[in-house]
């Protein structure tokens, strides 16, 4: 066996200075491998660098040497792994090298056995010297953890390197296992899910399910803010497929709060997205054509790798594998999750770029679960193979929450701009209603106007139209101005002076005349009225009507015809005066006119002498007429007066005949009296005959009740007398009997005496 | 040696968790059925073809989902790809029913300015017993969403292959009038290698674009 010389500037581990002189046995043909188990310089295509804390050399010198034996054995183990790796990689491309590296292990398993026993116990004193392996030896420590914790070891030393043991929240276990959580629905339903496969898990009232059940519930009531999720129900299935429910417990607790678990099951997986963001850097940096070939076919990281950071390849990978994983994952944290991520898809790149989305998914679903089922260690060993930097890892943490936080804000951003949006929307519609109400009134305004406009003109029209009437009207009414003033004028110029002069005296006269027949006739008439009221007091006495309406039409009849006659009396009296007028007027004229008429011709005066002729005429004329009037005024008078007398002898007849009525009325009411008086008579006879029939009825039944009476009393009188005899007979008999009862006592006394 | 289908849909199963959507898949796609299974964390993916005339066959990509709500971040990237979804609740489960609202509002605000057509399901029809969600009820809320309804168990096989064709039928249906359209960069509708068939859709912007030659 060859020590591993490595180079100097490599970081150097425990084993690799050491000059370790035994050699198992058989392990001779490999070729030599350098360095550490872990380092391979020339081995591999990749130039692996482990990145690991420098350690000083001195660390390394407290071994035994059957520790650094050990340490010998797993190196050489190592190197039949790699070169397993190496004739695998040179055979190209067999993916189920179960066939082939079965071969070169089988080697190596020889010498397990031997290997196993030392590693237990050496296991063995590692646990009883946790505290001086873990601060003065922790490179052999990973070393060997990195080869696998033997199965027994692994609740222990799982609880040493989480620290879980003595916890205080231990005693609080129990506790909370009464208390009862929010999650309990979630958790129940889920734990049937967990494990379904495994013998501890299955069937629905084991042991398994139970504790998990315990356990998980207790979790979610320690980390509310966590609560229950799902994913982390396996990797409490693993520690309790080792360990006890309380020990579990302490683990779990340690896992959350110490390895960043609790990040990535909180509810806000911020924790996932950052390790996503990290693996894709490794991916882009180491396996670019990997990368691109994603890319292409849209296979996101998330796809595939979400699972392997919430369950730690629990879901992903057999269960034994998986807890090899685990063991690393105790000592050293999430980084061994990017490290086997990373290496499977190395191992698995050739495939994979040939493969669409698609196949990408199936592939990892069906072959590469089980590509490491007979040989872990190799998965491992390229684990190690893989470029990890933490100064790197804890640049792109800045850098993810940096851009997380963008995102953030550019969420609150766009919230805000979408709540803005919805109310400037919601402002459109307002204003887009005022205006289309707006636009309506404007409309309607025209309208309006329009129609005014219309109206306006056709009131134009008609105005227009009237005024040319009214100018027509007025150019007539002038005319007719005109023509009366023309024949005004010429009535003037045509008036003669003298029948002017004559004809406005005659106007005077019979003005004269006719207002003093005016008076004169009002003066009659108030006269006639008086009459009037004067008869109609009178025939008020008088309760006839028919008289009275009568009476009043002869009194109009007569004031007519006294009218008349005064009217004529007066129309002659006119003519009277008239023609004396005249007279005078002649007289005047031939006396008075003397001057100005002197030169009328002889013809004129001859004309004068006839016109006296004709007044002396017409004079005698209006005697005989005034004497004709007189005597018919007589005539009417007495015709009038006749009128009278036979109108009131009318009246006086129909005053008797209307007695005579009345008489002959009071005559029947008398007889009907009469009548009425005898049959009262009559009907008084009646009732007293009636009555004194009545009495004799009466009288004779009071004879008969003396009768009767006197009956009875005889009666008495004999009952008291048949009394009296009774009486007298009792009294006898009494008497009789006392003589008897006497005699007996003389009888008694004689017999006695005797 | 790759199938010939006409078009390739991607479509996406979420609703509560344990309503049975990966074991609705595992029936269709795999034919089997596991009475417990693993609960999906993060996402799951599985394929199948489907036939819904003869001679026309379609390929369906199809997203399982984690139902717990914390892993909707995850889930969230997986909306706006998909052309179809199915929105599953447990009929013996009132609180899924009464979420498919959420689980909608979720899909609706994540996939724009794409849509997805829903089918609403209601699984595990065979518990008659424990139902605790009208048949009736559901097909008022799928009726007001737009969307049909069935029901389903993967259990007894009950109308599985139902649920998918039929959602299958309506995009195409969709696709074939227009109204969803390929779009580059967009995953959610893809047309596949046809020798001797032409799509009517290309049939017509092929023959547009020799017009203006």
């Amino acid at each position: 066996m060859s020590i591993p010389s490595s180079s100097p500037e490599r970081e150097s581990s425990a084993g690799v200075q050491l000059e370790c002189p035994s050699s198992p046995p058989g392990l001779d043909a490999d070729p030599p491998s350098t360095g550490s188990p872990v380092l391979s310089p020339d081995s591999s295509s990749h130039d692996a660098v482990l990145s690991a804390p420098a350690a000083s050399p001195a660390d390394s010198e407290n071994l035994s040497p059957d520790e650094l034996e050990l340490l010998a054995k797993l190196e050489e183990q190592n190197r039949l792994l790699e070169a397993d790796s190496k004739s695998m990689r040179s055979m190209s491309g067999s993916r189920r090298n179960s066939g082939s590296s079965l071969v070169s292990s089988s080697s190596a398993s020889s010498n397990l056995s031997h290997l196993e026993e030392d590693t237990w116990i050496l296991w063995g004193r590692i646990v009883n010297e946790w505290e001086e392996w873990r601060r003065k030896k922790d490179k052999l420590l990973k070393e060997l953890i990195r080869k696998g914790i033997p199965h027994h070891f692994r609740a222990i030393v799982w609880q040493l390197l989480g620290n879980a043991t003595d916890m205080p929240v231990k005693n609080q276990y129990s506790e909370l296992l009464k208390m009862s959580s929010p999650c309990e629905k979630l958790i129940r339903r889920d734990i049937a899910r967990t494990y379904p496969e495994h013998e501890f898990f299955k069937g629905q009232d084991s042991l398994g399910q139970e504790v998990l059940f315990n356990v998980m519930k207790a979790y979610s009531l320690v980390d509310r803010e966590v609560g229950y999720c799902q994913g982390s129900a396996f990797i409490v299935g693993l520690l309790l497929m080792q360990m006890p429910e309380e020990e579990a417990f302490c683990v779990f607790v340690r896992l959350m709060q110490e390895y960043r678990l609790r990040e990535l099951f909180k509810p806000s997986m911020a924790e996932l997205g950052l390790c996503i963001y990290q693996f894709e850097y490794l991916l882009q940096e180491q396996l670019p054509e990997l990368n691109i070939h994603f890319r292409s076919q849209s296979f996101h990281t998330s796809m595939y790798a979400s699972s392997w950071f919430l369950t730690l390849f629990l879901t992903f990978l057999p269960l034994p594998v998986a807890t090899r994983i685990f063991d690393i994952f105790m000592y050293e944290g999430l980084e061994i999750i990017f490290r086997v991520g990373l290496a499977i898809l190395q191992y698995n790149q050739t495939d994979l770029i040939q493969l669409d989305m698609e196949g990408m998914s199936q592939h990892f679903q069906k072959v590469i679960p089980h590509q490491f089922d007979s040989c872990p260690d190799k998965l491992i060993l390229r684990a190690y193979q893989v470029k990890y930097n933490p100064k790197r890892m804890k640049k792109l943490e800045k850098e993810y929450t940096t851009i997380k936080n963008k995102e953030m804000e550019e969420q609150i951003e766009i919230k805000r701009l979408r709540t803005e949006n919805r109310l400037l929307k919601q402002r459109i519609e307002t204003l887009e209603k005022e205006s289309a109400a707006l636009a309506d009134r404007l409309i309607q305004g025209q309208v309006t106007r329009a129609q005014e406009a219309e109206e306006n003109y056709v009131i134009k029209r008609e105005l227009a139209v009237v005024r040319q009437q009214c100018n027509t009207a007025s150019e007539s009414l002038e005319k007719a101005q005109e023509t009366i003033r023309e024949l005004q004028q010429q009535t003037n110029r045509t008036a003669h002076p003298k029948y002017t002069e004559q004809f406005v005296n005659n106007l005077q006269t019979q003005l004269e005349q006719s207002r003093l027949r005016e008076a004169e006739l009002l003066g009659a008439l108030k006269e006639m009225q008086d009459k009037v009221l004067d008869l109609e007091k009178r025939s008020s006495c008088l309760p006839d009507e028919n008289n009275m309406a009568a009476l009043q039409e002869e009194v109009k009849q007569m004031k007519l015809r006294e009218l008349e006659t005064l009217r004529s009396f007066r129309e002659m009296q006119d003519t009277v005066t008239d023609l004396n007028q005249r007279w005078q007027h002649h007289m005047s004229r031939s006396t008075g006119g003397g001057g100005g008429h002197w030169k009328e011709s002889p013809k004129k005066n001859a004309m004068n002498e006839l016109q006296d002729k004709l007044m002396t005429v017409r004079l005698r004329e209006a005697q005989a007429q005034a004497e004709l009037r007189e005597v018919k005024l007589k005539a009417l008078q007495l015709d009038s007066q006749n009128q009278i007398h036979s109108k009131l002898i009318g009246r006086h007849e129909q005053e008797r005949s209307a007695l005579q009525d009345r008489l002959q009325m009071l005559a029947n009411q008398n007889k009907a009296l009469q009548a009425q008086l005898n049959e009262m008579k009559r009907k008084q006879a009646e009732s007293d005959c009636k009555s004194k029939e009545e009495v004799m009825a009466v009288r004779l039944r009071e004879a008969d009740s003396m009768a009767v009476m006197a009956e009875l009393r005889q009666k008495i009188a004999e009952l008291e007398i048949q009394k009296e005899e009774g009486l007298i007979k009792g009294q006898l008999n009494h008497s009789d009997s006392r003589q008897y009862i006497s005699q007996l006592r003389d009888q008694i006394a004689e017999l006695k005496n005797e | 040696m790759e199938t010939i289908w006409l078009y390739q849909f991607r479509l996406i199963v979420i609703g509560d968790s344990t309503v049975g959507k990966s074991c609705l898949i595992r029936r269709f796609t795999e034919g089997r059925f596991a009475q417990v299974s693993d609960p999906t964390v993060g996402v799951d993916f599985f394929s199948r073809l489907v036939e819904i005339e003869p001679g026309k066959r379609i390929k369906l990509q199809i997203w399982d989902t984690a139902g717990q709500e914390r892993f909707r971040s995850i889930t969230r990237a997986y909306y706006r790809n998909s052309v179809g979804g199915l929105l599953l609740f447990d009929i013996t489960n009132r609180r899924s029913f009464q979420n498919v609202h959420n689980w909608l509002e979720e899909a609706r605000s994540h996939v724009q300015p794409h849509s997805i057509v829903f089918l609403l399901v209601g699984h595990k029809c065979d518990l008659e017993a424990q139902r605790q969600v009208t048949q009736h009820e559901a097909e008022k809320l799928a009726g007001a969403y737009g969307m049909r309804y069935v029901e389903t168990s993967a259990r007894d096989a009950i109308n599985v292959e139902k649920a998918f064709v039929d959602l299958t039928r309506e995009i195409f249906e969709l696709v074939r009038s227009g109204d969803i359209q390929i779009q580059d960069g967009w995953e959610g509708v893809k047309s596949g290698f046809v020798p001797n068939m032409v799509h009517s859709s290309e049939e017509v912007t092929k023959g547009s674009r020799q017009c203006f030659c």
